[in-house]
């Protein structure tokens, strides 16, 4: 077994040992501190080893070390193990390095936790590194199906983590189901693999209506993971789950696996053209969409989840263009920026005590590292060059040229626009101006907390340099040009940002808000889903549990019933009188008679 | 043919009318003379098959035996009060169906068999029947009498009273304990 | 008189005593019913013996033993059960009943 096997190894047993040894030993976690401290050992040697993959260069090349797993006549169905290239290394690196930050980060920011409540934190935590790593690492897409779900299960156990508290068991329960839902395409898609294939890799030739409809089924549960129009709306309520989950499930990471897993894909992809085409509509109707609501939120968290979203969008319209690199580009720095934000909207929410920025204010002058890493983030998320975000973004427009008449490419280049706007609203609504009475007891955070907004904006900023790398690793180019795109997209974001900066500190409202915020509040495509939910699937696992209950459980206990009473109607052949049994045995013996002689 | 004919009336006449009372009358003690009839008709059979010593045992016994039994039995068992119940019951249709359809194999099955090589032999004499006991058959002729020593003595445990009867002991009881009250 | 008659006839005298066993009310007209039965058995081993020797009248000597001892026994079982009943009618004995 090479060296990297073994380290990628690691990735996976170490934190999947913190989760065991936490889950199997209860003291552990009900002491709350040993669970903690085991999960962040875990990420630890997670991201050490993970760092050590990234010297690697694995260009053109792959490491694959599995065991065949469901022998059925012999031989396996699918495989389990790792595969190591330029694909899954740079995935692995972030995500182990942004779990780590917001572990170590979670520290402080739980504190006013019960001790077995942090414990329990820390151990979904640990367990969820251990899922996504079983994803990412995935050498088949039975593999990656397994940490799908995985991670999915981690996501409901997260976000209903208060589940004493209503609204978010419903969150959590409205996520699960709706990527339930949407994960369904995810298994009839390994279903039709299986029987054209006999295997689940994504390194085969199909023909074309097979790829279609397989790639097809994978973007459904793309859609739904990676919350695209209109399976989107599980995302803004997923914020009911502690910040720190919401900025490494909802932003960074798990949401991103829908991605990642397209740009895994990608030779499967790059068969399915019509599905491409599909891919860059929804993508960019998403990232409109979600935009303009993240306009109208006065809920900080609720911002950067609709931001999340639309950058999601932006993902996917990319893959949508053909450009696996640009989308997984994009992945990467929005995993940086996206976690900053939340981590950075935490501290503020920890200080005031309240998500909303109407409870907010003047904040940078109380909170200064906190201030100008979000700040840092921000201009990141608005793609101010020479930010990180700026690169990807480009990479993404650039992608687009061309495409589909240019409507993506124009689209985008607005939402661009809106995303700097929405994120000066939230700077100056959140750390400029005139502080509220909320704010006004407000202090800098601890710097368990500080450390990681800190260690997240180096790559928040200078991220962007390692775009050329990631490129040839995916067997791209990226070109770091002066064209139309890079010039438009910096002045969209600057423009944006200084629009927005001037209209909300003179305390304006945007044009159109009014019908935005009715917008939001009406929610139609949150009611048609509720209405899907309540109207349909619960009446019909209503009439499921009539037919259980009724008819399955019927013909049982009419199996039961029917034989007693039929036992009780052969009672009366047991009449008592000496006579009738006389007659029995005289006809019996006529009848042994009869069939002794006509034989 | 008319051999057969004439043999038929005559068994008819000898057990099978006799037989058929024995089953049919409502009196007992009736149903019991009739069955002294029958016992007796099969003893003219075997009279004319050639076992006179079977003939003369079956008068014997059955007929002095067995029927004095019967009429002992239905004495002691008798109702005294004067109400004649019916004596035989709701299944006669089935009862004469199962009886028919017995008859109707059986005769059948003999109708069908090639009876003509056996022919009539000579019976055992008296002599010769009473060596064949003592001699053939000597431990069965035992056991048969083990078994009618047993039957007597079951017989004689069943039937005995073992006390007086509740009604009797009774006001004997009563009594005896109205006296011992009084102190 | 041939064999086939005489067997016909004791099978005729058989079936009566069927008729009789399933038809009667009272246990001693059963018992008389069964006497016709065993005596058309009787009769059948006496024509058999007659026509074909084995086994004979001995055979006979010893049903008619074992006939009678039959008898016996089950007068005494009517008698205890015209004490316990009252009367000898067999619907009394009904404890098999359903």
């Amino acid at each position: 077994m090479s060296p990297s096997v073994v380290l990628a190894l690691v990735t996976l047993a170490a934190p999947l040992g913190a989760a065991l040894l936490s889950v199997v030993i209860p003291p552990l976690r009900h002491r709350g501190a040993p669970a903690a401290t085991l999960a962040i050992l875990g990420s630890l040697l997670a991201t050490g080893a993970a760092g050590i993959l990234l010297t690697q260069d694995l260009a053109g090349r792959a490491i694959r070390a599995t065991v065949p797993w469901m022998l059925v006549q012999g031989r396996g169905l699918g495989q389990v193990g790792v595969r190591l290239d330029a694909v899954s290394i740079p995935m692995l690196a972030v995500v182990c390095l942004v779990a780590l930050a917001v572990q170590v980060y979670s520290i402080a920011y739980m504190h006013q936790e019960t001790a077995r409540s942090y414990g329990r934190y820390f151990a979904y935590h640990a367990l969820f590194l251990f899922s996504m790593n079983t994803l990412v690492l995935a050498p088949d897409l039975l593999q990656a199906f397994t940490g799908w779900e995985l991670v999915g299960l981690v996501s409901y156990l997260l976000i209903g983590f208060h589940f004493d508290r209503p609204s978010a068991a419903r969150a959590a329960v409205k996520a699960f189901w709706m990527t339930k839902l949407a994960d369904m395409g995810f298994l009839f898609a390994l279903l039709l693999l299986f029987t054209r294939t006999g295997a689940f890799s994504w390194d085969v030739a199909l023909r074309p209506e097979v790829a279609e409809a397989t790639a097809a089924l994978i973007f459904l549960a793309v859609m739904g993971k990676s919350a695209q129009f209109p399976l989107h709306v599980w995302l803004p309520d997923a914020m009911e789950g502690p910040t720190p989950v919401s900025a490494l499930l909802h932003a960074a990471t798990m949401v991103a696996a829908g991605v990642y897993l397209v740009v895994r894909a990608d030779p499967l992809f790059a068969q399915a053209h019509w599905v491409q085409g599909g891919m860059l509509w929804v993508g960019t109707i998403t990232a409109v969409f979600a935009a303009l609501l993240g306009l109208v939120q006065d809920d900080i968290k609720r911002v950067l989840a609709y931001s999340t979203c639309s950058q999601l969008g932006f993902m996917v319209a990319a893959l949508g263009a053909g450009s696996a690199f640009a989308g997984y580009f994009h992945l990467g720095t929005h995993a940086f920026f996206k976690a900053l934000l939340f981590l950075g909207a935490g501290s503020v929410i920890h200080a005031v005590h309240s998500n909303f920025m109407s409870d907010m204010g003047g904040l940078a002058r109380k909170m200064p590292v906190t201030a100008l890493t979000f700040a840092a983030g921000a201009l990141s998320l608005a793609g101010v060059p020479p930010f990180a975000g700026f690169a990807s973004k480009d990479a993404i427009l650039t992608a687009l040229e061309g495409r589909a008449g240019w409507v993506p490419w124009a689209l985008l280049l607005a939402t661009a626009f809106l995303t700097a706007f929405y994120m000066g609203r939230v700077l100056v609504l959140t750390f400029l101006g005139k502080p509220s009475a909320a704010a006004a007891h407000a202090h800098e955070s601890p710097a368990v907390m500080t450390g990681p907004l800190l260690a997240l904006a180096i790559p928040t900023v200078a991220g962007g340099l390692l775009g050329p790398w990631l490129a040839r690793g995916l067997g791209e180019e990226m070109h770091l040009h002066l064209g139309l795109t890079p010039v438009l997209a910096a002045v969209a974001a600057l423009g944006g940002l200084a629009l927005s900066l001037v209209l909300y500190s003179r305390g304006g409202e945007a044009p159109l808000a009014g019908t935005l915020a009715e917008l939001d509040r009406r929610s139609i495509i949150d009611r048609t889903w509720a209405f899907g939910y309540r109207g349909l699937l619960l009446p019909l696992g209503g009439a499921l549990r009539w037919v259980d209950r009724y008819l399955v459980d019927g013909l049982m206990n009419g199996l039961g019933f029917g034989t007693l009473e039929a036992g009780q109607a052969l009672r009366p052949v047991q009449t008592g009188r000496t006579r009738d049994y006389a007659l029995a045995v005289v006809v019996g013996a006529v009848v042994l008679l009869i069939l002794g002689t006509w034989r | 043919m008319t051999a057969e004919l004439g043999f038929a009336v005559l068994a008819f006449l000898l057990v099978g009318f006799p037989a058929l009372r024995v089953v049919t009358s409502r009196d007992l003690v009736r149903a019991v003379l009739w069955l002294a009839v029958t016992l007796l008709g099969t003893a003219v059979l075997y009279a004319l098959l050639h076992a006179p010593f079977l003939a003369g045992v079956q008068v014997l016994t059955y007929v002095g035996g067995v029927v004095t039994l019967m009429v002992f039995g239905v004495m002691v068992t008798h109702k005294y009060d004067g109400t004649t119940v019916a004596i035989d019951g709701a299944n006669r249709v089935r009862a004469a169906l199962a009886a028919l359809a017995f008859f109707g194999l059986v005769g059948s099955a003999i109708l069908r068999t090639d009876l003509s090589s056996l022919t009539p032999v000579e019976t055992p004499s008296t002599q010769e029947l009473a060596m064949a006991l003592l001699d053939r058959y000597l431990i069965a002729f035992e056991v048969a009498s083990v078994l009618l020593l047993a039957a007597i003595i079951s017989a004689v445990v069943l039937a005995r009273r073992r006390d007086p009867t509740p009604e009797a002991a009774q006001p004997a009881e009563t009594a005896r304990l109205q006296e011992g009250s009084v102190p | 008189m041939t064999l086939r008659a005489l067997l016909l006839v004791a099978t005729a005298l058989f079936s009566i005593g069927i008729y009789g066993l399933v038809t009667r009310r009272q246990a001693v007209a059963l018992l008389l019913s069964i006497e016709v039965m065993a005596n058309a058995a009787n009769l059948v081993f006496v024509a058999f013996a007659r026509y074909g020797g084995a086994p004979g009248h001995p055979l006979v000597l010893f049903a008619l033993a074992i006939t009678v001892a039959e008898v016996a026994v089950g007068l005494a079982l009517v008698l205890l059960f015209y004490r316990r009943h009252g009367d000898t009618l067999l619907e009394m004995a009904s404890e098999a009943k359903g």
